[in-house]
């Protein structure tokens, strides 16, 4: 060993590590596991579907061309699909809406939104809750009580009813930032309370004292031996709750505290469909955007169960 | 049993909670942009009516004894009067008229949902695999998936608007008129505000049938979601407890499948499908608070949504007090209901 070049042990430990990381990816049983689970991987399809959805509004199409009124320019109320038109301009897949806008396109900007707003609140609530969770459980005593009383009272109201009172509090000109905000302390409680059970358990652990013993310090205790150990709690809460906070976005929207008018947003779709199609019978007016959105939310899922499972059938008691 | 101790102490944690739950609802309506004193006069009321308003209001004094009065008025359940739903009115009146809405809707569904979910998630978990076991768990699964602001809307497209074999919104019909009390035995009692127990009191069979053909939709609504919540926890529990080792015992004693189940499987699978009952109730309660806003029933969701609109602040603190009180009670009776099921939880 002590013959080799520098150069070439940093060649040959990168090439170990990558082996190392693909063997260690491959024998992984929890991988394999939930690859081996059918919905699991339809779930996983079903994101990386409405991903590339995503990307591709977020590059090739207008948002201010799809929330403005194309009365004048194109037909309104337009029956989906079309096909039998005889003008190229009449054709629309998912017909249109009263303003004349586009449905497929405004549903496909919606996965644009969804993803985006449903990822910030998600990650924020997801760093906020495992911070809180981690120093609640290693502080214990003083600490543990005020963190996780003050989560209690937070858990104490219905959750939509929350972050409507929340909503109440931020100026409309927000629009959908005001929900990730109202949306992002409902959910911060639950990592919290998960993560606080998982690392509980992991402080347990004798190899913890034996890194205390050898005068580490409280950061890195927590970063690199607690954290890493309730990962697949943490894991499995955010991938659920990412389809809860996608509908519950939307819900926001919905009931107007969200997207500010003529946004794109699927739930302001639905509020357009209940309000100007129901007694009409205009069903393409609701029925698209909340199909995207069913899927999307379908697709989390079904992927965070078959993570549940996949890491510890007895782990469904811990999650919820 | 459940003991008296228990339920005593388990009570006492509910204090600091509730007072809890109400700085933090005093908080987030002071942060609240915009004069409460301002949108009860008006835009073009001059300084000093709002001044007077103010001080009516009693929000000239310091935050402290503002906050020390809110406490008082909570606990009292005194919220003042409301500034534009019911103008005038006290916020108190306007929750009389519309918690039982929302809670008839609630029970419906939630009833719906244990009826329905718990056998569905029996038999998916005692026929693991089958086909029918997968039909339930895809089924469960979109039911959990599908917001009810999707579901609501498709429902009355196909069966109102379409088919027009349901009302599209409202609770009774509007050619029936329902007095304001009930009489027995010649003495006059008020009604519940639940059109569909309301009716039945009355003796009114023609209005307590319109009634229930006014809340077939929405129920059924929320009784999808709340069905495919339940039967999911039932047949996990389920698969669970039928793993366990008494479960292996009962039946080596030579005491048969399907009684084995029932004595031994079902009321420990039980436990845990209570607790996710009630913590699942927060979500059905925000989920009234869509199918309200969809299908235009005035109950406690319609009242918040348009509260926090027209910035009807005592409303909002009402409204929302009132369904953190409820969510909080419910997981209390959870918990007592837990602990009869599993007497170890009371040690």
């Amino acid at each position: 060993m002590s013959t080799d070049t520098p150069d070439r042990t940093d060649a040959a430990a990168a090439e170990t590590d990558r082996r190392g990381l693909l063997a260690r990816l491959r024998a992984s049983p929890f991988l394999s596991e939930l690859l081996s689970n059918r919905l699991a991987v339809v779930g996983l399809s079903i994101i990386l579907a409405i991903v590339l959805i995503a990307v591709y509004a977020r590059l090739f199409l207008d948002p201010g061309a799809l929330a403005s009124s194309r009365l004048g320019t194109g037909i309104p109320d337009r029956h989906p699909p079309g096909w039998a038109s005889s003008v190229p301009a009449d054709r629309y897949l998912f017909g249109t809406d009263a303003a004349a806008r586009d449905i497929f396109r405004r549903c496909l900007y919606g996965a644009w939104l969804a993803m985006l707003y449903g990822t910030i609140t998600v990650g924020t609530s997801t760093v906020l809750g495992v911070g809180l969770g981690v120093v609640a459980a290693y502080y214990g005593d003083v600490t543990d009580n005020v963190v996780m009383r003050t989560m209690d009272v937070l858990l104490a109201f219905p959750p939509l009813l929350l972050a409507l009172a929340l909503v109440a509090v931020f100026p409309r000109e927000l629009g959908l930032w005001r929900a990730v905000i109202a949306l992002t302390l409902v959910y911060t409680p639950r990592f919290a309370r998960v993560v606080r059970g998982a690392a509980l358990k992991v402080l347990e652990d004798e190899y913890v004292d034996a890194t205390v013993a050898l005068g580490a310090s409280d950061p890195r205790v927590l970063v690199r031996h607690v954290l890493p150990n309730c990962l697949a709690p943490i894991t499995v809460q955010s991938t659920l709750n990412f389809g809860l906070a996608i509908i519950d976005l939307a819900a926001l929207s919905f009931l107007g505290f969200g997207a500010q008018a003529g946004t794109p947003s699927w739930g302001l779709m639905l509020s357009n469909g209940v309000n100007n199609g129901l007694l009409t019978g205009k069903w393409w007016l609701s029925f698209f955007p909340g199909l995207f959105l069913a899927v999307t939310v379908l697709g989390f899922n079904l992927l965070g169960d078959g993570m549940r499972d996949a890491l510890d059938p007895r782990m469904r008691e811990a999650v919820d | 049993m459940v003991s008296t101790r228990f339920l005593l102490k388990r009570a006492l944690l509910l204090v600091p909670v509730l007072f809890g739950v109400a700085t933090l609802v005093f908080a987030i309506l002071h942060l609240a942009p915009g004069d409460p004193a301002r949108v009860i006069v008006g835009q073009r009321a001059s300084q000093a009516q709002v001044e007077e308003v103010r001080r009516q209001l009693g929000l000239d004094q310091p935050l402290w004894r503002q906050y020390l009065q809110f406490l008082w008025d909570a606990a009292r359940f005194d919220f003042g009067q409301s500034y534009s739903i019911k103008k005038g009115g006290t916020v108190r009146s306007v929750l009389i008229d519309r918690l039982p809405v929302t809670i008839e809707l609630a029970l419906y569904g939630q009833v719906a949902g244990i009826f329905i979910g718990i056998p569905l998630g029996i038999v998916s978990a005692v026929r693991q695999d089958s086909l029918t076991d997968h039909l339930t768990r895809i089924g469960a699964l979109t039911g959990i998936s599908v917001p009810i602001f999707w579901s609501g809307p498709l429902l009355i497209l196909l069966f109102a608007t379409y088919l027009d074999v349901f009302p599209t919104s409202g609770r009774i019909d509007s050619t029936l008129f329902l007095p304001d009390h009930w009489t027995l035995f010649g003495t006059e009692l008020p009604l519940t505000g639940m059109v569909t127990v309301d009716t039945l009191l009355l003796g009114n069979v023609e209005a307590f049938l319109s009634a229930v053909h006014h809340l077939f939709l929405p129920a059924l609504v929320i009784g999808i979601y709340s069905t495919a919540l339940i039967s999911r926890m039932m047949r996990s529990s389920m698969l669970e407890v039928v793993r366990q080792d008494y479960i292996r015992t009962a039946r080596a004693k030579g005491q048969g499948a399907k009684i084995t189940l029932m004595k031994h499987g079902f009321r420990n699978a039980l436990i845990p499908v209570v607790t996710v009952i009630g913590i699942q109730f927060g979500t059905l309660l925000g989920g009234a608070v869509l199918t309200e806003t969809v299908f235009g029933i005035n109950g406690m969701g319609l009242t918040i949504v348009t509260a926090i609109g027209d910035s009807d602040y005592p409303v909002v603190q009402g409204t929302v007090l009132t369904f953190a009180l409820l969510f909080t009670l419910v997981n209390l009776l959870v918990d007592v209901t837990y602990s009869y099921l599993d007497p170890r939880i009371q040690q």
